[in-house]
């Protein structure tokens, strides 16, 4: 199952992070953010004239020896980040999309919440467990 | 009118406009007026002059006649709730002398997706409900008080409004606007 979640603001401030196993969170967060560079360039090419609609999932962004990155896009630029480890048994791309949706989803929610405002970081302790329930892909 | 009903209906607004609505108030509220007290009262005050118009509605659509008794009363302001807000809440928690009585609501469209960050742990989201019922009420000439006991944004189980006969108001006394 995944093992890293971030959420990315349209400023490339991050609004959520979270990881299964807190040792290993700086090496994410370092991860994450460098992977921000593909997203950007995979967002800066696929821009050449008409906006495309359906591709808000971007696939695989990078892939190291432990671990794959995958990304997806709102339409209104924010950045879903999932961390993969290798090692596990090989995610189909169907379940990376809906793992993907599901985040947006919550995320449509969280935003829906009055006292939540937008570009603050989220600290929502329900937003908490219903992302980590997605990414061990109980939910 | 026969239509689809996958089309729009025209009179009936999407509920998330009004849970968005709702928390958009709330939160300009809070930003307005800093004190949480303040904004719970005036969310009472909305809710009264939202309530003593409403009665008018209600009475209009279902064309009901006088109650009873208390009981009476509640059944029907349970029906209010379910032709306004769309949800059906139980009548529960009678006292011992029958003034009292609770409604219990286990979902609120006001409340869908909201959540109280800490700052705001005194803030009664729900007070409106409050007022509406004291505002209609008063319009048919009864004194209640309504407040909340149970609130799920505050972690409780479900949202408990409770309301208590203070007396019947027999003079004809014209609504004031607080």
């Amino acid at each position: 199952m995944a093992v890293c979640v971030a959420i990315i603001g349209k400023d490339n401030s991050p609004k959520y992070f979270c990881c299964l196993n807190p040792d290993e969170e700086l090496g994410f967060q370092y991860k994450v953010l460098s992977s921000l560079d593909v997203v950007e360039e995979k967002l800066n090419t696929t821009n050449k004239g008409t906006n495309d609609l359906r591709e808000l999932y971007l696939g695989m962004l990078y892939s190291l020896e432990t671990h794959k990155i995958y990304g997806y896009v709102t339409n209104t630029k924010i950045k879903f980040i999932i961390v993969v480890d290798s090692t596990n048994m090989a995610l189909r791309d169907n379940e990376i999309r809906s793992m993907f949706r599901k985040l947006h989803s919550e995320y449509a929610d969280i935003v829906c919440n009055p006292f939540y405002i937008p570009g603050d970081a989220i600290c929502s302790k329900s937003f908490d467990v219903n992302v980590k329930n997605i990414m061990t892909g109980t939910v | 009118m026969s239509r689809a009903s996958t089309r729009f209906d025209t009179k009936k607004v999407n509920s998330e406009l009004v849970t968005l609505t709702y928390g958009a108030l709330v939160a300009q509220m809070i930003k307005d007026l800093d004190n949480t007290e303040d904004v719970s009262k005036q969310l009472e005050r909305l809710g009264y002059n939202m309530g003593i118009r409403l009665i008018e509605d209600f009475l209009a659509k279902t064309g009901t006649g006088r109650c009873l008794d208390l009981k009476d009363t509640a059944d029907k302001i349970q029906s209010a709730f379910r032709m306004y807000l769309g949800v059906q809440p139980n009548v529960a928690n009678w006292s011992a002398a029958g003034d009292e009585f609770s409604f219990i609501l286990d979902s609120n469209p006001l409340t869908d997706l909201v959540e109280l960050p800490d700052e705001l742990k005194n803030l009664k989201y729900c007070n409106i409900i409050c007022g509406v019922i004291r505002g209609a009420l008063e319009m048919v000439q009864l004194d209640v008080q309504s407040w909340i006991v149970q609130d799920q944004l505050k972690g409780d189980q479900n949202t408990e409004v409770r309301v208590k006969f203070i007396r019947r108001l027999e003079d004809a006394m014209p609504a004031g606007e607080d």
